[in-house]
C-alpha cells in the first residue's frame, strides 16, 4: 500500500498543541501554537542558544545567562555553528532544561506534541539527518516538520508590513504570493525568494557576513584603536547594538571623522561631527550595561588622566558605520563575496525577468542585523541603482526582525500545510531517516496550490 | 640559489602557521621568488603578477585569510566548557543518538565529509548509490515533468543600454541552462534505463519517492479549483481608472512578458543547492569595482603604503603609529 493512501483514522490522535522554534545561533525562538489561538499578540521566548562561562568559572545553560551580572571575559559554547545545529550534546542539554525538565518553564510532552523546527537553507544531508534522529529518536515527537526559517516568513501578513493601502474587506492571502526575502542573522546574510509559500532554491544566495563577523571586526577596530576587547565578545557586541548604524553616505561619513593630516584641525573632528559618541563601558560593580552618550570633546582623555577616574570612555567615531559597512562591501575585510545588493540581483539573474517586478516590489528584511539604523533605506537606495528603471523597489521589515521567522513558523502551525508536511513518529520508524528527509526536500509541490 | 630544497610555499590549506614542504628545485620559480626576493628593499611593491590580486602579496593574502578565520571564532581564545552534569536520571539512549550525541565533530568537519562524498560520487558512482546522505543532489523525480526550454524573454527596444545588455547575457545563460538541461535529460534516461536493467537482474530496486500529496486528495483539490488556474492567478480586480496621460510614448512602460506556468513548476520544485553552491561569489565579471582599502590604523582612506610591509595607512601620523609596530615584527 503506498504510504499516501494510509486511512486517515491512523491519524486521529493529531497533536493539539504544536511546539514551534526557530533555533537561531544566537537564540532560540520558542513557543506553543494551538489551532484555536488567538495569534494577534502572540510572542515566543527568546532564549540565549548557548553555554556560558562567566571568569569565576560559573556556568549557565540557556537561559540562565539573565542571571549572570558581569558580562566581563565571558566565554560561549554555542551548539549552532554556521547556522545548522552541529553539536548535538549542548544542543540537548539546552533544550532540556528550556522544554523538558521537571521543572521547565516551557514543559512540554513531546509525545502528544508536534515540532515545527525552522532551518537555515543549504544545510548538510548529514546534520539534516542527525536532527530528524534525535526529534524521533531521543524525544519522540508524535509529528515533526523541519523547514527552511525563510519560506516561514510568507505565512505572515506580509502586505502588512509595507503598508500597502487596501480596503478592510481584502482578503490576506496566506501564504503571501511572492516575496524576495533576506534573512541576515548571527552567522551569515541569505536572499531567499519565495512564491505562493515555496522557496524557489536554486535561487537561493547566502553571503558569509553576518551579526558575529560583525562584532568580531568591531571588536577587531577597537582592539588596535583604544582598549584591547578582544575578552569581551559580549560587551563588544552590545556596543555594537547600540551604536552602530548603517552609512548613507558613507565617504561623506568618513571624511566627517577623519581627523586630518598632521598638524591640521577638522573642526568637523573636533566636536564629533554629528557622528561621534561617546560609549561608557560598564565597570561590572555598579553598571553592568554600557551606556551611549554624545559626543563630549576631551571626556575621554580627562577620564584617563584622573586618578579617581569612574567611567572608561570609549569614542566611537567611523567605527560606528564602517562595521556595518561589510554587508554591503564584503571586500573591505578582504572578503571576496558581493555585497547585500550585488547578491539580491545573482538571485534574480537565475530567474525569469518575468518575476522580477513581483519580488523586487516585496522585499522583507529579517533577522537581528535588521535592526541597523538605515538599513533598508541603504538597501532601497543601492538597489534602484541595479534594477531597470520602471521596477518599482519597497524594502520593508517587520516590527521586530528577530521574532518575525517564529510568528510566521506559528501560522504556518495553524496553516493547512502544516498537516500536509508534517512526519508522524509511525511513518518514521516505518520509512526510515532517509524517506522523511525526502519527502521535507521534496516541499509542498505545485500540484496543488493554496 | 642553494636553499637545500627547502622552500616556503603559501597555501591555502587552513593552518595556523605557514606550511613547509619538499619539493624539487628546478630553477627559479615564480612563487619561490616572490617569497624570497633578493632585493628586500621595497618588497611591498615587488609583487609578482597574477599571483594573486595585483595589490597583495603572499605573505598579506596568508594575513587576510588568518584575519577572516578569526572574524568567524564564537571566542578569541580556544575555550572547552563542558555541559554541565545535570542530576536528571539519564534514561538510555538509542544506538544513533548515543552516536550523534557523542560526535565531536565541527561543522568544517561535516563539510569536508560532505565534499569528500561528493567527489567519490564523481568519480565511482556505484560506491555511494545507496547513500541516503546524498539525496539532495539527485534530480528529484517531481523536477524531470515540465522542462521548459523556451528563450528567456527579451525586452522590446527602448529599454536602457544597461537593460538590454542584462537581457542578452539572461538569453545566453539561458541557452546554455536549456543544452545543460538536454543533456541532463539523456542522462537521467540513461540512469533510468540502468535501474530497469538493475531491477530486471534482481540486483537492486531503486527507493521510491515520497509522494507529494496522495492522488486522491489531488483529484478533490483539482475539482475545487478552476481547471485553467495558473500557479501565480492573474491580477482579477478591476484596474484603475483610466488616464488620459496613458496614450502618451514617453510614459508607456515596458512589462516583461510572465513566465509560463511550467518555468515556474520547474523553479518551483527544484531541489535544494548544496552548501558550497549557494555560497555567493563573483561571476565571469569578476568585482566590477576596485577594492577599497582603508588605513590600518584610523580607518580613513588608505592612501599610503608602508614600504616596508605594504599596509595601507591615511597619513604621517597614523603612518608614524603603524611603524613601530611594523619595526618590532621586521626590523629596520
Amino acid at each position: 500500500m503506498a504510504p499516501g493512501r494510509k486511512p486517515k483514522s491512523a491519524g486521529s490522535a493529531l497533536p493539539s498543541s504544536t511546539l514551534v522554534l526557530d533555533n537561531g545561533a544566537d537564540t532560540i525562538k520558542a513557543g506553543f501554537v494551538t489551532v484555536d489561538d488567538d495569534m494577534s499578540n502572540k510572542a515566543p521566548r527568546v532564549i540565549p542558544n548557548c553555554i556560558a562561562r562567566d571568569r569565576h568559572n560559573k556556568t549557565y545553560v540557556g537561559a540562565e545567562l539573565e542571571k549572570c551580572k558581569d558580562f566581563g571575559e565571558i566565554t560561549f559554547r554555542r551548539p549552532v555553528e554556521k547556522g545548522f545545529i552541529v553539536n548535538w550534546e549542548a544542543q540537548k542539554e539546552i533544550w532540556d532544561r528550556a522544554f523538558f525538565d521537571d521543572k521547565a518553564p516551557q514543559r512540554c510532552d513531546p509525545s502528544t506534541t508536534r515540532l515545527v523546527l525552522a532551518e537555515q537553507p543549504n544545510s548538510l544531508p548529514a546534520l539534516q539527518t542527525h536532527c530528524d534522529q534525535i526529534v524521533f529518536e531521543e524525544y519522540g515527537f508524535s509529528s515533526y516538520y523541519r523547514g527552511i526559517g525563510p519560506s516561514f516568513n510568507a505565512y505572515q501578513d506580509i502586505q502588512a508590513i509595507f503598508h500597502t493601502p487596501r480596503t478592510p474587506d481584502t482578503i490576506i492571502d496566506v501564504p503571501a504570493e511572492v516575496i524576495l526575502l533576506i534573512d541576515s542573522g548571527y552567522s551569515h546574510t541569505t536572499v531567499t525568494p519565495i512564491l505562493q509559500g515555496r522557496p524557489l532554491h536554486t535561487a537561493i544566495r547566502r553571503l558569509d557576513v553576518g551579526g558575529k563577523l560583525l562584532t568580531n571586526h568591531l571588536t577587531r577596530l577597537l582592539s588596535v584603536r583604544h582598549f584591547d576587547m578582544r575578552n569581551e565578545t559580549y560587551i563588544v557586541n552590545e556596543m555594537k547594538e547600540a551604536a552602530c548604524y548603517v552609512s548613507l553616505d558613507f565617504k561623506g561619513d568618513l571624511d566627517k571623522t577623519w581627523k586630518g593630516t598632521r598638524g591640521e584641525r577638522r573642526k568637523d573632528y573636533a566636536t564629533g561631527g554629528g557622528i561621534a559618541k561617546d560609549y561608557v563601558l560598564p565597570d561590572s560593580h555598579t553598571r553592568f550595561h554600557g551606556i551611549v552618550r554624545d559626543h563630549e570633546p576631551g571626556a575621554a582623555a580627562r577620564a584617563m588622566k584622573s586618578a579617581v577616574s569612574t567611567e572608561d570612555i570609549l569614542t566611537l567615531r567611523n567605527e560606528r558605520f564602517s562595521v556595518p559597512e561589510l554587508l554591503f562591501n564584503p571586500t573591505d575585510i578582504g572578503l571576496r563575496q558581493p555585497g547585500l545588493a550585488d547578491l539580491v540581483m545573482q538571485s534574480l539573474s537565475v530567474l525569469p525577468v518575468g518575476l522580477w517586478p513581483g519580488l523586487l516590489a516585496n522585499i522583507v528584511v529579517v533577522g537581528g542585523n535588521a535592526k541597523f539604523v538605515n538599513f533598508i533605506q541603504r538597501l532601497q537606495v543601492e538597489l534602484l541603482e541595479r534594477v531597470p528603471d520602471e521596477c518599482v523597489v519597497r524594502v520593508a521589515r517587520p516590527e521586530d526582525p528577530i521574532v518575525s521567522t517564529w510568528l510566521g513558523a506559528a501560522n504556518f502551525a495553524r496553516h493547512e500545510h502544516a498537516d500536509r508536511l508534517a512526519v508522524t513518529k509511525q511513518e518514521y520508524e516505518e520509512h526510515g531517516a532517509a524517506w522523511v528527509a525526502r519527502k521535507f526536500a521534496l516541499g509542498l509541490g505545485v500540484d496543488t496550490l493554496r | 640559489m642553494n636553499n637545500f630544497g627547502v622552500i616556503e610555499v603559501a597555501s591555502t590549506a587552513t593552518k595556523t602557521t605557514p606550511g613547509w614542504a619538499y619539493v624539487p628545485d628546478t630553477g627559479p620559480s615564480l612563487s619561490a621568488t616572490a617569497l624570497q626576493p633578493k632585493n628586500r628593499k621595497r618588497a611591498a611593491r615587488n609583487t609578482q603578477p597574477g599571483l594573486s590580486l595585483s595589490d597583495l602579496t603572499a605573505r598579506q593574502e596568508n594575513k587576510l585569510r588568518k584575519d577572516l578565520e578569526a572574524l568567524n571564532r564564537d571566542n578569541q581564545r580556544d575555550v572547552n566548557i563542558p555541559v554541565p552534569s545535570s542530576s536528571r536520571s539519564s534514561h538510555k539512549h538509542t544506538p544513533t543518538v548515543r552516536k550523534i550525541l557523542q560526535s565531536q565533530k565541527t561543522f568544517a568537519n561535516h563539510l569536508d565529509d560532505y565534499q569528500a562524498l561528493l567527489a567519490l560520487a564523481e568519480s565511482n558512482p556505484a560506491a555511494v548509490v545507496n547513500n541516503p546522505l546524498l539525496f539532495l543532489n539527485k534530480p528529484v523525480v517531481a523536477t524531470s515533468q515540465a522542462k521548459s526550454a523556451s528563450p528567456a524573454p527579451v525586452r522590446e527596444k527602448g529599454g536602457s543600454k544597461r537593460g538590454q545588455a542584462a537581457a542578452k547575457r539572461a538569453a545566453v545563460k539561458a541557452a546554455a541552462a536549456a543544452a545543460a538541461e538536454e543533456k541532463e535529460e539523456e542522462e537521467e534516461e540513461e540512469g533510468r534505463k540502468r535501474a530497469r536493467q538493475l531491477a530486471a537482474e534482481g540486483e537492486d530496486v531503486e527507493m521510491i519517492d515520497s509522494p507529494a500529496a496522495a492522488p486522491d486528495e489531488v483529484e478533490k483539490l483539482v475539482e475545487t479549483y478552476p481547471a485553467d488556474g495558473t500557479i501565480l492567478p492573474a491580477y482579477n480586480e478591476r484596474p484603475p481608472a483610466a488616464h488620459p496621460g496613458d496614450d502618451d510614448p514617453l510614459l508607456v512602460s515596458v512589462v516583461p512578458s510572465f513566465p509560463t506556468d511550467e518555468e515556474l513548476r520547474s523553479l518551483m520544485t527544484a531541489p535544494p543547492l548544496s552548501y558550497m553552491d549557494s555560497r555567493a561569489a563573483f561571476g565571469e565579471e569578476g568585482e566590477r569595482y576596485p577594492i577599497r582599502v582603508f588605513c590600518e590604523m584610523c580607518g580613513y582612506w588608505g592612501r599610503v603604503k608602508c614600504m616596508k610591509c605594504g599596509v595601507r595607512v591615511c597619513g604621517l601620523d597614523c603612518l608614524e603609529g603603524h611603524r613601530e609596530e611594523c619595526v618590532t615584527r621586521y626590523g629596520l
